[in-house]
């Protein structure tokens, strides 16, 4: 019983690692992975999440309900910000880091001045259960799931709908989209602003969990970035799934050797050697992999 | 006769005179720049006898700010390599003035080692991290931000380090609270004290003679980073920011022309650390953080990060501009996170340096216009 709760705290603190890391970067994988553009401000946009979760929840609105507000709102700021200040930074890389970097600050410093250092904490649902005897909270595992349904919607989103189609045609090929009348400025929008929605839902997920500050964000920024980057832009759902799987794997373990700060940055570590060895991330590998296999199984045939 | 490569700037009747500070790769070449360049640094001097002394230990911090800019605009502008991280330097060159100047100040009696301590720790560990990121050749976006994540781990270990079994000989790292002494018996944090022997001089941070020290090195840094930037490696630089490959094919070694830049930079930035430490007797693990990182960033962009003289510049003049708004409340981010955003839109390539092309081309005009001689002197020039 003793080694079971053992392996089972392990396993545990692993899914709420990768919980934690797929919501972070749920939104980064749209904006980032397919849109090219660095949105520094993506945690900033997970803090109004977070905000709007904690008022709506205070004022007698049910946390899930909250949640689905907190969405809606940070997706509507998102636009706001894509249609006034992203959309000049297209195709410029560092510039898009700078300016989005300047927007994390104005959000922050105006949440800071505007509701004050801190507000009032959501307390967390669902109670805990006992195993052995450490006792776990039901919660992390729901955001897990929700982590996991998250990453399925946004996949049949752009599989399946006549949105997606177009949105990839965009991220495609802009003009040849344009030319066959997709009006590619709103596809941008619409997509930052998915995006940023997502990010908003994840911090309303976070709101019930963690402190709420005008600082939220930058704990979630360089996190998310790192999982997608080290996704790599080949196939966004198999990058973040590999990606999450290695990274909270290594944080989980070193963690439990040696405490939670080496933990971290192990898991930086990490995803620097993933990215010294596979420069355009572990997917775009994957996929390249796959093309050689095709090929010289075709040459084997044609022989 | 041998013609400066053309860059679009106009030469200068001042450029026989000058050499190597004068060239196309630094703005303001002409008799307006350099008068007024004097005219600022005499101000500068000048400021001691009718400034109060609570503003010139600002004004200190101000100029301290300068190295920072310069050094980023160094490796950003000039080379292309954009660091979100540029104050870890500034943060472990600090941390190393003072554990060195710790440790030594009882049997030496100056800061000197110290000091030097200060700016080759940064660089040795810009070797390191930028020899793994320029070698395995990195795109610039992970670049940067690695940087920031780096200097926010730091900033995280040294955050943690109250326990007091965290001790570098009379040196304790001290968690939020700073760097301070390990034991009543060893020395406070000390000012520069350079010197060497009995013959040592004191630089207070407080007092006019650490700000004239300042504002000297400021300006000397200034001009031998123009004439750095404006040698064949300084063209090499601007070769790897504008086409890597390119420069490449001529048989440059882009990795190790990029590690050096950086090495320099981050030199620079300890440098800053170090006057930062001085000046205050204290260094803390915020200096880490993301606050201070954005605003190197904010005033390279906002002045002209592809000048060192406009970012020198954006770094003074925002950070005068700080301190008055701090004076009306917290507004003082905000204010700057808008200008850096308000500046991307209208003036991408920073405000000091559109003005300063508006100034050009009112010059030119002014000069076509009313100034047979100015036209002589360019119809002269054999083109």
């Amino acid at each position: 019983m003793e080694t079971f709760a053992e392996i089972f705290g392990i396993a545990y603190q692993l899914f709420d690692n990768i919980g934690f890391l797929v919501l972070s970067a749920s939104g980064l994988i749209i904006i980032f992975g397919m849109m090219g553009v660095i949105n520094m401000a993506h945690g900033e946009l997970m803090m109004i999440g977070a905000y709007i979760t904690a008022f709506s929840y205070h004022a007698g609105i049910p946390a899930p309900i909250a949640i689905i507000f907190a969405g809606i709102g940070a997706g509507l700021v998102g636009m706001v910000l894509e249609r006034l200040v992203i959309r000049h930074f297209y195709k410029q890389l560092l510039s898009s880091l700078v300016v989005t970097w300047g927007l994390s600050l104005m959000i922050s410093q105006t949440f800071l001045i505007v509701f004050g250092p801190s507000i009032l904490n959501v307390p967390t649902p669902f109670g805990s259960f006992p195993v052995g005897d450490q006792t776990f909270g039901i919660y992390r595992m729901v955001l897990f799931a929700v982590a996991v349904m998250m990453v399925a919607s946004v996949w049949a989103i752009f599989a399946f709908t006549k949105f997606g189609t177009r949105a990839r045609a965009t991220m495609e090929n802009p003009d040849m989209a344009n030319a066959l009348g997709v009006n590619t400025g709103n596809i941008y929008a619409l997509t930052f602003g998915l995006g940023c929605a997502l990010g908003g839902v994840a911090g309303g997920m976070f709101a019930l969990t963690a402190t709420i500050s005008p600082f939220f964000g930058i704990n979630y920024t360089p996190l998310a970035f790192i999982t997608v980057v080290v996704g790599g832009g080949g196939n966004a759902i198999t990058g973040l799934i590999s990606s999450v799987l290695s990274l909270a794997g290594i944080q989980t373990a070193v963690n439990n050797v040696v405490n939670v700060y080496v933990g971290y940055v192990a898991m930086f570590g990490a995803a620097l050697v993933i990215l010294l060895a596979l420069p355009r991330g572990i997917s775009d590998y994957l996929e390249q992999r796959k093309i050689r296999v095709r090929k010289a199984s075709s040459r084997e045939n044609s022989s | 006769m041998k013609t400066p490569p053309s860059s679009g700037a106009p030469s200068s009747v001042l450029d026989p005179y000058l050499g190597l500070l004068n060239g196309p790769q630094t703005m303001g070449r002409g008799v307006p720049f350099w008068v007024g360049f004097i005219a600022i640094v005499t101000v500068l001097a000048l400021c001691p006898e009718f400034l109060r002394r609570y503003d010139i230990i600002n004004f200190s911090n101000f100029l301290i700010s300068g190295f920072l800019a310069l050094s980023l605009s160094l490796i950003w502008g000039y080379c292309g390599i954009l660091s979100l991280g540029q104050a870890a330097f500034f943060g472990i060159g600090g941390y190393a003035y003072g554990i060195v100047a710790l440790n030594l100040l009882n049997s030496h009696g100056n800061t000197d080692v110290a000091m030097i301590a200060g700016i080759i720790v940064p660089m040795i560990f810009a070797v390191f991290i930028g020899g793994i990121m320029f070698y395995a050749r990195l795109r610039g976006v992970y670049i940067a931000i690695l940087m920031l994540v780096v200097s926010l781990l730091i900033g995280l270990f040294m955050r943690q380090t109250a326990d007091p079994s965290y001790t570098m000989g009379a040196a304790y790292l001290g968690g939020m609270n700073g760097l301070r002494p390990a034991s009543a018996d060893d020395p406070l944090l000390p000012s520069l004290i350079l010197g060497l022997g009995k013959s040592v001089v004191e630089l207070d941070g407080r007092d006019a003679s650490f700000y004239y020290f300042v504002l000297g090195l400021l300006t000397v840094t200034y001009l031998g980073l123009r004439c750095l930037v404006n040698s064949s490696y300084g063209y090499i630089l601007v070769g790897c920011r504008e086409d890597p490959e390119r420069t490449e094919t001529f048989g440059y070694d882009v990795r190790l022309i990029q590690l050096s830049v950086f090495c320099l930079a981050a030199g620079i930035a300890g440098l800053s650390g170090v006057l930062y430490t001085a000046w205050g007797t204290y260094i803390h693990p915020d200096g880490f953080g993301v606050g201070p990182n954005i605003l190197v960033v904010i005033w390279v962009a906002v002045g002209g990060r592809k000048d060192l003289g406009t970012a020198l510049l954006g770094a003074l003049v925002l950070e005068w501009v700080s301190l008055r708004l701090v004076s009306e409340g917290e507004i003082a981010l905000l204010a700057l996170g808008s200008i850096l955003v308000v500046v991307m839109l209208i003036a991408p390539r920073g405000l000091a340096v559109t003005l300063g092309e508006y100034f050009n081309t009112a010059e030119t005009y002014v000069m076509t216009r009313f100034g047979s001689r100015a036209n002589k002197v360019t119809g002269s020039d054999g083109k």
